[in-house]
């Protein structure tokens, strides 16, 4: 009976302090009610923002979150300072970090519903974030002029359209590359490559840099998923199939003989050990690249990280883009592609503001010369000629590249597949990059277990 | 825990027929009691029991965070038996990791507290001294800069380059990750060797006046006095280091990054890679379920053995 009783005590107890939290949970910041994952994934578009309330008389406060690298954290909190100052009404907390821990803290703000009202987003997201009811759409604010995209042409912000709503908005095109130390190439004596270069010239190139100069003819990213998916790209295929269910190319011997390759590179000192690479340089941001110490002569990077690595590396430096390499005889390896995006978080409750911002980040030509192009190529023309003649060599490089390539590029792949950052973290750093270059295996074995795993990933 | 439901159990006849006034009293007494563990009980059931039971849930379950959990009986648990190889290389890490550095580091820093109980001018000031890296210990800056020290690089490499040994890349070589990691744990000595410290002042001086009178050497006076006096504290610090050796993280995320060749990826490091990574929480949720198994199975390995080589000076105070 006193158990009985105990138990009862016991209980009432437990029931008290729910309610208590509960209570706590609802005094606290009135958060929203509806957890996130019980929005109804299917209707996102039934949120409408024309119901928002008009920008309430007090300073409206917003959040904006990003990812990048230092130079992106100091260029984008000037922009922001700069729009605070434009928008006295508005006032505006920002978060950032980089790539990995980006997700990390937005997933679980997205569970707690406590996303920021501009989120940075990025290609291979907006398909999933949009259909789980994350993103608001933003083409009532488009033709309401609120956010001004009659600069730019559809070209270059079609990108963000998921379902037919455009669910974000681009913030500069980009394309992957090889950058390449010039002065290190004129000091070898070799000409600079053009944009149609073979992996066997690549091979070649390399080894004579190290060979001539003793320093890296390479950095440590050539195991990079990136690479993964571009020899396969240039031979005509992709790493997934167009729906994302399945590993899309044919033969794994070009992903052998690109391991092979690296190996032979490791071995010749060409390029870091593995061992040197995990030490160093996996997982760092741009600015600690090999190629800005001037310890390797070429580097991989996409377009608008240009910015970061010629400033961390020194204004004397010259450094050139070139298109990735390609299979012999085959299409070129590259795409331009949306570098990033901002969007509007459905869990926002200022949307009005949240929209102004984006516009002010997309139109404003004060604000892109602070940004300095660093998220990619801006869409809005007028933008565009207006940083030209302000160009530093890092800018004139990056637009230069972008136009450069864009004559010869194929179409951009769909999205990746919601399996990818498991096959990429679990299946291709680990189990094949790691396995192959520390010669615990062989590149046949793990380009098979590469297939297999992933296949089974993409299943599911 | 269990003797203090017998009084109740002896008045559960006169609670049970008691008058409600009566019932009354008895909970309000009790209702301050709990008023005032309040702010701790909601910290308990907020923080720890509902996550708990929660986590539980989870990994029964596939969960994106995104997406509602979606019930999948034991297949995350089958998975990560049968079916990951990481599963097994963060295993090995991790077990590698307690069994080396858990004694090491309790043989230093009882070798330490043995030095710093001798009686010389400024021994506090090295008590602080010693004390002062494990206050810092856990923290985000000494794994930064264990990083830089043990970098291809830093200092480590520098010192035995000037004696021409080539440069090692200790943090990217298979061999020699886990060392680094290892070498930080034993040099965050401090906690313990306090607890040490405080267990050698309890020990008489009489008993080894008496051994010394008696001709023991300094080797048998350490055996058969300082290690018998000392094993309740030893207990106490074994089990406490095997817990959070099990739980080792912070070292691995920042000096080594789980890489080269999973050599370093403790247990608690994939188990948040899975989780905040890849946002498989329910697979995560299955994962630090077993961890909970395998720490409490070794814990009370521990505890059984103690009756064997844990000695307590009063016995009749079990």
């Amino acid at each position: 009976m006193s158990n009985a009783r105990s138990m009862t005590t016991w209980l009432r107890l437990i029931a008290l302090a729910l309610v208590a939290l509960v209570a706590l949970a609802c005094g606290g910041g009135g958060t929203a009610t509806a957890p996130a994952q019980q929005q109804p994934a299917q209707q996102p578009a039934q949120q409408q923002p024309a119901q928002q309330a008009p920008a309430a008389k007090g300073p409206v406060e917003i959040r904006v979150a990003w990812w990048g690298s230092q130079d992106r954290h100091d260029r984008t909190i000037k922009a922001i300072e700069l729009f605070m100052k434009k928008n006295p009404d508005i006032k505006v907390t920002y978060e950032f970090a980089v790539w990995d821990d980006y997700w990390t803290k937005m997933t679980t703000q997205a569970a707690g519903n406590s996303l920021p009202d501009v989120m940075q987003q990025d290609y291979a997201y907006i398909d999933e974030w949009f259909k789980r009811g994350l993103l608001a759409p933003l083409d009532d604010y488009v033709s309401s002029g609120a956010i001004n995209l009659k600069d730019a042409s559809e070209e270059f912000y079609k990108g963000g359209r998921v379902q037919g709503k455009l669910v974000a908005i681009n913030l500069g095109s980009n394309s992957p590359s090889f950058g390449l130390d010039v002065d290190a190439f004129k000091k070898a004596g070799i000409a600079i490559p053009s944009d149609n270069w073979t992996w066997p010239e690549f091979e070649k190139i390399a080894t004579d840099l190290h060979t001539k100069l003793g320093i890296w003819g390479f950095g440590h990213d050539l195991a990079n998923d990136q690479m993964w998916k571009s020899i396969y790209f240039s031979a005509g295929e992709w790493a997934y199939t167009d729906d994302g269910k399945k590993i899309g190319y044919a033969s794994d011997k070009i992903l052998v003989d690109y391991l092979n390759m690296i190996l032979r590179l490791q071995k010749a000192g060409v390029t870091p050990s593995r061992a040197e690479a995990q030490a160093t340089y996996v997982g760092k941001p741009v600015e600690q690249l090999a190629i800005v110490t001037g310890k390797s002569a070429m580097d991989f990077f996409h377009s608008n990280q240009i910015i970061a690595v010629w400033k961390a590396a020194g204004e004397n430096r010259n450094i050139k883009m070139v298109a990735l390499p390609r299979q012999p005889g085959g299409k070129s390896a590259n795409y331009i592609k949306p570098s990033q995006f901002f969007s509007v978080t459905s869990q926002s409750k200022q949307k009005e503001a949240a929209a102004k911002f984006i516009d002010f980040i997309t139109n404003d030509v004060e604000a892109n010369e602070i940004l300095a192009a660093e998220r990619g190529v801006p869409i809005s023309s007028k933008v565009r000629d207006a940083l030209k003649p302000k160009l530093g060599k890092a800018q004139v490089e990056m637009f230069d590249y972008v136009d450069r390539v864009a004559k010869d590029v194929q179409p951009i792949k769909p999205p990746d597949p919601a399996g990818h950052t498991d096959i990429v973290k679990n299946i291709w750093g680990p189990q094949v990059v790691d396995q192959v270059l520390f010669e615990k295996t062989t590149p046949e074995k793990a380009a098979a277990l590469l297939r297999d795993e992933a296949t089974k990933i993409l299943a599911k | 825990m269990a003797s203090a439901g017998r009084p109740a159990v002896s008045q559960a006849p006169v609670v049970g027929t008691g008058t409600i006034g009566q019932r009354r009293g008895f909970r309000h007494d009790n209702l301050t009691g709990y008023l005032f563990i309040a702010p701790w009980l909601i910290g308990f059931f907020a923080f720890t029991l509902i996550p708990m039971i929660a986590s539980l849930y989870f990994s029964f379950t596939e969960y994106s965070v995104l997406s509602s959990p979606r019930w999948i009986g034991l297949d995350n648990f089958v998975r990560m038996f049968t079916q990951d190889a990481r599963y097994w290389n963060s295993v090995r890490a991790t077990f590698t990791y307690v069994f080396t550095a858990v004694p090491l580091r309790l043989i230093f820093a009882l070798a330490v507290a043995m030095l710093l109980n001798t009686k010389h001018r400024g021994v506090s000031l090295y008590r602080a001294a010693y004390y002062a890296p494990s206050i810092v210990g856990g923290s985000v800056a000494v794994a930064v800069m264990w990083r830089q020290i043990f970098g291809t690089e830093g200092v480590v490499n520098a010192v035995t380059h000037v004696f021409g040994i080539p440069s090692v890349t200790w943090l990217g070589d298979p061999a020699t990750a886990i060392w680094t990691l290892v070498t930080l744990a034993v040099w965050q000595f401090g906690s313990p060797m306090l607890i040490f410290l405080a267990g050698l002042k309890q020990i008489p001086q009489e008993l080894y006046e008496a051994a010394a009178m008696d001709g023991a050497t300094p080797w048998s006076r350490f055996t058969s006095i300082t290690l018998p006096m000392l094993s309740p504290v030893i207990f106490f610090n074994l089990v406490m280091q095997i817990i959070s050796g099990f739980m080792v993280f912070t070292q691995a995320f920042i000096v080594t990054g789980g890489a080269p060749l999973d050599t370093t990826l403790f247990y608690a490091l994939y188990l948040y890679r899975r989780a905040f990574e890849t946002f498989q929480m329910g697979y995560a949720s299955a994962m630090a379920w077993v961890m909970l198994l395998v720490i409490a199975f070794f814990t009370a390995i521990v505890f059984k053995s103690s009756s064997y080589w844990v000695f307590y000076d009063n016995k009749e105070g079990e």
